[in-house]
């Protein structure tokens, strides 16, 4: 058994399909490929890929890691010749590695992701980088920012996501579109969708007029946990 | 080639894409998608279908016709879906005319537009998706720089109700003829014909009717016959059939879609046509003749798509796959084929008989979830009736065949409001049901899930059962409430219906006539949209359409047609006689009677 774990950029048409999409997409552009898949066991055999951590619909990323086993040994090099071709423009191919087939799965050690959320054009005269960092800062001084989730059995339940917001600041550069740098939970031990901090701000009375369509998101790194320290996956591999 | 009337502004369609509930929809690019120079071709066509997007692209024709028009270096062919009721509101907001998929192009600087009629339901999405592309919606009223509207699929069996909308239609199956007729209108066009020139041109070719060519007579307000404008079209248009499957193009890199579609798998059909004859179907009389494709061509063809689509599931596609000649040969060949790859082979209908269930055992090897069957009827008198002749034995023998090899459940479809249906009928339905509950409860001691879905009868045309009246709202909603309260004492059972009101509106415009287009132009008005989507469909707005135009609904839906009458498509010729469908029909009664006369 193989194991390739790779990274891939997603731009922006492809931006705009589900998680369930894109596996979608990698399994027949996998299926076309004729990489020889491994199959899950059982009464329906699936092939055994993964994709570390969800991309939320409309967000951009420029490093986004997948997992995939293979019935014999593929070189990193063979792998990406040969699926490159079968995947559309907006979605790059960066880099694959072989990853011992007893390693932890990478969507389980995944932590937290940087997310840039930039203002689109238009939109600038509607509000100043000061109005955005006072209603930040008056956002992560409370101590509960409690969500209604909705559970499996149609319940829901509540959640305080304050803890789930690592960093949030403001950018402004003379000549650039503002941005909000954002680092936020994520993965299995939960996390929030950086959606969900938009919508928070566009409540705030100094952001009215803006929504959280109004900003184009973009994930520009997904991190681990590496002995207490978050990295991105590429260094702490 | 053409001025651009309408350039579009890419950056609004990127920021009304980021706005909307499913952008993919209107993303195109997708895998297999097709995207030409269109500076360097003669004609651009749009196929246009008037649903979302996630039900159009499970279209077989869509992706018969995209693949066979775009293999041509002279034609290009792209697509349009109706957009979503968001997508609608957006573009009206900003301004945005309706736009192709591949090209982001306006509409209107095609040549032709291609509308997939599938069914009457979608008729106001017609409408609306030419309003937004911002093209008159009658035929009469548009000018030389608009696109030429054209229409194609089922409904064109009984065009009249659309016909002032479109400049013409084309009958029956259009692959072998569609490249050549682009080809063609092009040629024309640069000969510098004029639009009305330009249909005349064409009315006399087989199977392509110009509505305005014809004008349909009316006696004390009852339609009569129809009276040609121009010497050049026959009186009667029949309908294209492509001879030899083996020989017309399929696809074989058809597009793959982004996101999740109706049928998400590819698709090789093993034969056209349906031999059974079933008296309600209309599939089943305008599909004639039964035409086969070869085992070789299947399995190459198959193979050819999973190659190039990556799909991991192929459905072996026709009107009653069952009877394909050598399926049980097929079926294994096909599983060898795509052992390996673990590609699944999947019949989408299945005849309710042991042979069937079979074969789906050969196919569904370990996923046995639930099997789909279609009774119609739950008394062998009126299956009778409709030419579903199978016995209660059968289908007690089916069923025990299907639960044996580990089915968990079953998929049952009904029909109401059948030629000659009493209560009594509609009874049987739950008669039926209970006893196929009871006799696998005391057979296996578990309960399957059953899923019961009934729908209403259609009196559709060129059927034996045309003439025949639906039946009237207050009894089908009678009828159903029988069902509903029945159901609802007996646990295992999902009960599911069709609208009835939808159901009537589907018989009016299946029946209609050219009277009705004034009224799909007053309930698009009204706000009519995506009338076959539950979420969507107000009975309320029609009923407003038809009394702001004085149309009585029930005229055309619960009326009997009479033999001697001239029928609203009469002058479209389906390859079966009136004469064979009167005999048929007669039949049907005879069969009733004959039956009541035992009993
Ligand atoms: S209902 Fe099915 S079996 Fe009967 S004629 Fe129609 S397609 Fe054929």
């Amino acid at each position: 058994m193989n194991r390739i774990s790779f990274s891939f950029a997603r731009k922006l048409p492809l931006a705009y399909i589900s998680h369930l999409d894109m596996l979608r997409l990698f399994l027949r552009a996998l299926r076309r490929s004729r990489l020889p898949l491994a199959f899950s066991q059982g009464f329906n055999p699936h092939p055994r890929l993964t994709l570390a951590l969800p991309l939320p619909v409309g967000v951009t990323a420029s490093e986004e890691y997948g997992e995939i086993y293979f019935t014999e040994f593929i070189r990193p090099e063979d792998f990406i010749g040969r699926l490159r071709p079968q995947l559309p423009e907006a979605l790059e191919l960066i880099d694959a590695y072989i990853v011992r087939p007893e390693a932890p799965s990478l969507a389980s050690r995944i932590e937290a992701a940087l997310y840039r959320a930039i203002l689109k054009n238009g939109f600038e005269q509607r509000l100043t980088a000061e109005s955005v960092r006072d209603a930040l800062e008056r956002l992560l001084a409370r101590e509960e920012i409690i969500i209604q989730r909705k559970t499996k059995k149609k319940k829901t339940a509540s959640t305080n996501v304050r803890p789930y917001i690592i960093e949030a600041v403001v950018k402004k550069e003379a000549g650039k579109p503002m941005e909000l740098n954002l680092v936020l939970k994520a993965g299995s031990q939960g996390g929030i969708s950086p959606v969900f901090l938009l919508e928070q701000l566009e409540s705030d009375p100094v952001c009215t007029g803006i929504s959280a369509h109004d900003w184009q998101l973009h994930r520009e790194s997904i991190y681990v946990n590496n002995d207490g320290i978050l990295q991105p996956v590429s260094e702490g591999m | 080639m053409m001025v651009n009337w309408m350039p579009i502004d890419k950056d609004i369609i990127s920021d009304l894409l980021s706005r909307v509930q499913k952008p993919a929809r209107y993303l195109g690019n997708e895998w297999n998608s097709c995207l030409k120079d269109h500076d360097r071709v003669a004609v651009r066509a749009v196929f246009a279908f008037p649903d979302l997007y996630e039900v159009g692209m499970s279209n077989q024709g869509l992706k018969i016709l995209y693949e066979c028009v775009n293999s041509r270096s002279d034609l290009l062919m792209e697509r349009v879906f109706a957009p979503a009721a968001d997508m609608e509101d957006l573009m009206r907001e900003n301004d945005l005319p309706l736009f192709a998929l591949e090209s982001q192009e306006a509409l209107k600087d095609f040549d032709v537009i291609g509308f997939s009629l599938q069914y009457e339901l979608s008729y106001t999405n017609v409408l609306n998706m030419l309003d937004l592309a911002k093209i008159p919606l009658y035929s009469s009223e548009r000018s030389e720089s608009d696109p030429l509207v054209i229409g194609g699929g089922p409904c064109t069996f009984n065009p009249e109700p659309l016909a002032p909308f479109f400049d013409f239609f084309i009958l029956g199956e259009a692959e072998e003829f569609l490249p050549d007729l682009l080809a063609e209108l092009g040629a024309l066009k640069g000969r510098c014909l004029n639009r009305n020139e330009i249909l005349s041109a064409i009315s006399d070719l087989e199977s392509i009717y110009v509505p305005s060519l014809y004008r349909p007579l009316y006696r004390d307000g009852v339609l009569c016959g129809m009276e040609k404008l121009d010497s050049r079209p026959s009186d009667v248009i029949r309908k294209r059939t492509v001879k030899d499957l083996d020989c017309a193009p399929y696809p074989t890199s058809p597009i793959v879609s982004y996101i999740q579609t109706v049928h998400d798998r590819a698709v090789i059909e093993l034969f056209r046509g349906c031999g059974k004859g079933c008296r309600f179907c209309q599939a089943g009389f305008i599909f004639r003749p039964v035409r086969s494709r070869s085992r070789k061509n299947i399995l190459e063809t198959a193979e050819a798509i999973i190659a190039a689509t990556g799909y991991d599931e192929i459905s072996l596609s026709s009107l009653s796959s069952t009877d394909y000649a050598q399926i049980e040969t097929l079926i294994s060949e096909m599983n060898e084929v795509f052992e390996e790859s673990k590609v699944k082979c999947s019949l989408p209908s299945l005849r309710l008989d042991s042979y069937s269930v079979k074969l789906a055992e050969q196919l569904h090897q370990g996923r046995r979830s639930s099997l789909t069957f279609a009774p119609e009827a739950a008394t062998e008198r009126l299956r009778k009736v409709i030419g579903k002749n199978i016995s209660e034995e059968d289908i007690f023998k089916a069923l025990s065949d299907a639960v044996a090899a580990g089915w968990q459940g079953f998929k049952l479809y009904f029909m109401i409001g059948l030629p000659t249906e009493k209560d009594a009928d509609v009874e049987a339905i739950l008669t039926l049901c209970r006893k196929i509950r009871q006799h696998f409860k005391l057979k296996t001691g578990r309960s399957l899930k059953i899923v019961v879905s009934v729908s209403t009868f259609i009196p559709k045309p060129h059927t034996p059962f045309q003439w025949e009246p639906q039946l009237e709202l207050s009894e089908v909603v009678n009828r159903q409430q029988i069902l509903r309260k029945g159901f609802r004492n007996m646990p295992g059972f999902d009960y599911s219906w069709h609208e009835p009101e939808a159901s009537l509106l589907e018989a009016v415009f299946a029946r209609g006539d050219r009277l009705l287009a004034p009224l799909l132009e007053r309930a698009w008005q009204l706000g009519c949209r995506f009338d076959g989507w539950s979420e969507h469909f107000s009975f309320e707005r029609w009923q407003k359409a038809f009394r702001d135009l004085n149309i009585d609904a029930g005229s055309y839906a619960y009326r009997r047609f009479n033999y001697d009458e001239y029928l609203p498509w009469d002058h479209i010729d389906c390859g079966v006689s009136k004469e064979m469908f009167i005999r048929e029909h007669r039949n049907a009664l005879i069969d009733e009677s004959t039956r009541r006369g035992i009993s």
